[in-house]
């Protein structure tokens, strides 16, 4: 009927044609970073910081200190800001931090299936493997920036409107200004790689259904869950395996020298619920309707 | 192997003594939980065809479709995409396959010319090197071919349906293809649009690109394919070359004729059914031929002024095949 000659694309012989991961990646990165909830989710955690930081200014009495009934380390920012971004951090990552992570995640596969665009990418095509390996770097990029943004928020509120010469730590050392950064920076680190952890599994729910709320609030009922677990004495053997149990131990940045066990801990954790939920973001995605 | 039950059984043989075909399903089955969605397909598309897919809703289109592109794993049997087996093959195959399933999927936040440069992103035939001015070469291409480049820089969001549509064509026909799957292209779109489809099409047709198009429009397969499939109930009831299948209805000649009464006397008395109808009479031509009619009619004296054979509409052929089990 045709002749081979007539062929607008060539032919299927030699090497199999492959789109580069790292254009995937920058696409992906684009997509995520172009989204409106994206930077509007990421500017609202910049400001948390900056909001707490006036209110402390603005309502800090002489004789403050004692903090009381306030949020754990909240207390210990007056008079001394570089705590400010350690607090701020540890508030928002209770809720609000698995909160954006977990909206990323959620568009990140349910959200493309919901609108048909996943199965543009899987008849581009994109392996599924790659593919849920590209939008696991999309999630990570969102949880550091999340901690990022905090942690930039707290740093300059911090040091711009409280002030304070270097760190005082819970120990009662003074660390000089350009340590107090470094711990501050580690301290976003750390809760970023939480935040990631948080992110592969709403990355497994993503990969598990089309609709992203249902994502979002498997992830904010996982975390309660887990707080109410946390809570009980009696489930003690439980709290090893319980991801929020450790994220208390980031105010062990505060202290000096810096007790490593429960962050390394923590750290390891993180990697575990990263390892198990991308893998099985990674098993549904293979088997999943396109 | 099952075979087509109805007038198509000839269309299946000549097709495989073809090469390769583009694309082969043989006892195709999908089953929903208890729903059988489509059961023992035995479909041939020759490459460079056009072939047209009909079917009432629901009868198991986009299902086929769907497991031809690795979208969905068949639950039985199996899928050759350019002799190689699907999905098993997807990586390999799909770069030179092009499709437009289930209607367009977009982001409403991005404007469509970013839409599609997401697409191309992806698009493994579109070289790793290719910098972001030939990504946008072909995306801008892509829009002009449907026509979109006026409203590239708007939001998907505000799209009408049928630019919606044009967009998702548009992401089909990024790059040179083999094969172009299309599911019902010209949902929503107004008579210019559906005439710019069957123009990319026949474009495609010409450039040696194997076509793949659904529809329940009859007369859109008809006026773009060469070859028709038709679906009735996730079976596969006849499929063939469309001027075959058109043939294969009972053939009638229309006469334009003034003597309308002794045209009819003629033709009876020689043994062949005919009626009377506005300006002419309607030949059946079963027992008999065209020339014989035509030349009873002359030796009968009777003033033939024009005589068309008439082929079985395929909307009669789809309402025939279909019918009896609604």
């Amino acid at each position: 009927m045709t002749t081979t000659a007539d062929h607008a694309a060539a032919p299927l012989a030699g090497p199999v044609p492959r789109t580069s991961t790292l254009r995937l990646v920058r696409s992906e990165l684009r997509w995520v970073l172009r989204r409106p909830r994206t930077l509007v989710a990421l500017g609202l955690l910049l400001l948390v910081p900056v909001a707490m930081g006036v209110t402390l200014v603005l309502s800090s009495t002489p004789a403050g200190g004692s903090g009381r009934g306030g949020p754990p380390l909240l207390g210990a920012v007056i008079g001394n800001g570089l705590v400010l971004p350690i607090a701020a951090l540890s508030i928002t990552m209770m809720l609000l931090m698995p909160l954006v992570v977990s909206m990323s995640a959620a568009d990140a596969l349910a959200g493309e299936a919901a609108h048909g665009t996943l199965r543009g990418l899987l008849l581009a095509p994109v392996g599924r493997v790659r593919l849920v390996l590209v939008k696991a770097v999309g999630v990570l990029t969102v949880a550091a920036l999340a901690a990022g943004a905090v942690a930039v928020g707290g740093w300059v509120t911090g040091v711009a409107l409280i002030g304070g010469d270097g760190l005082v730590t819970l120990s009662g050392t003074t660390l000089p200004l350009g340590t107090a950064t470094l711990r501050v920076a580690l301290a976003a680190a750390w809760v970023a790689a939480q935040m990631a952890a948080v992110g592969a599994v709403a990355l497994a729910v993503s990969a598990a259904t089309d609709h992203p709320l249902v994502v979002m609030a498997a992830i904010m009922a996982g975390l309660i869950l887990f707080t109410v677990l946390g809570g009980l004495s009696a489930l003690d053997w439980l709290h090893p395996v319980l991801l929020t149990d450790g994220w208390l131990s980031l105010a062990d940045m505060l202290r000096d020298p810096l007790p490593t066990d429960n962050l390394v801990t923590g750290l390891l954790r993180a990697g575990c619920y990263a390892l198990i939920g991308l893998s099985l973001a990674i098993a549904r995605t293979t088997t999943r309707e396109g | 192997m099952t075979t087509a039950p109805l007038t198509a059984e000839h269309g299946v043989g000549a097709a495989s003594a073809a090469p390769t075909p583009a694309a082969r399903t043989s006892g195709l089955r999908k089953v929903y939980g208890r729903t059988v969605a489509v059961d023992g397909i035995d479909l041939t598309v020759p490459e460079g065809a056009v072939l047209g897919m009909l079917g009432p809703n629901g009868s198991g289109k986009t299902t086929t479709i769907r497991m031809l592109l690795g979208l969905t794993a068949p639950s039985a049997g199996a899928v050759e995409l350019f002799g190689r087996p699907m999905p098993d093959s997807a990586a390999e195959v799909l770069p030179f396959v092009g499709a437009l399933v289930e209607g367009p999927g977009f982001h409403p936040f991005l404007s469509g010319r970013d839409n599609l440069l997401r697409c191309a992103m992806a698009e493994p035939l579109l070289p790793a090197r290719a910098g972001a001015r030939e990504l946008r070469a072909a995306v801008d291409d892509a829009l002009e071919r449907v026509g979109l480049a006026h409203a590239a820089t708007r939001r998907y969001r505000g799209y009408s349906l049928g630019m919606k549509q044009r967009l998702g064509l548009a992401a089909a026909l990024l790059v040179p293809r083999r094969m172009v799957v299309l599911d019902e292209p010209t949902n929503g779109l107004d008579p210019a649009g559906t005439r710019e489809v069957r123009q990319v099409i026949a474009q495609l047709h010409a450039a040696g690109t194997t076509v793949v198009v659904s529809s329940h429009l009859l007369s859109e397969i008809e006026a773009t394919c060469t070859h028709v499939a038709v679906m009735n109930r996730g079976s596969l009831v006849a499929q063939g070359e469309l001027a075959d299948l058109l043939d294969g209805g009972t053939p009638t000649l229309d006469v334009v004729t003034p003597d309308r009464e002794a045209g009819l006397d003629a033709l009876r008395a020689a043994g062949i059914t005919a009626r009377a109808e506005v300006g002419g009479l309607l030949v059946e031509l079963t027992g008999t031929d065209a020339p014989t009619a035509v030349a009873t009619l002359v030796r009968a004296g009777v003033a033939v002024h024009e005589a068309r054979r008439q082929r079985t509409g395929l909307e009669e052929l789809f309402a025939r095949l279909t019918e009896d089990e609604r």
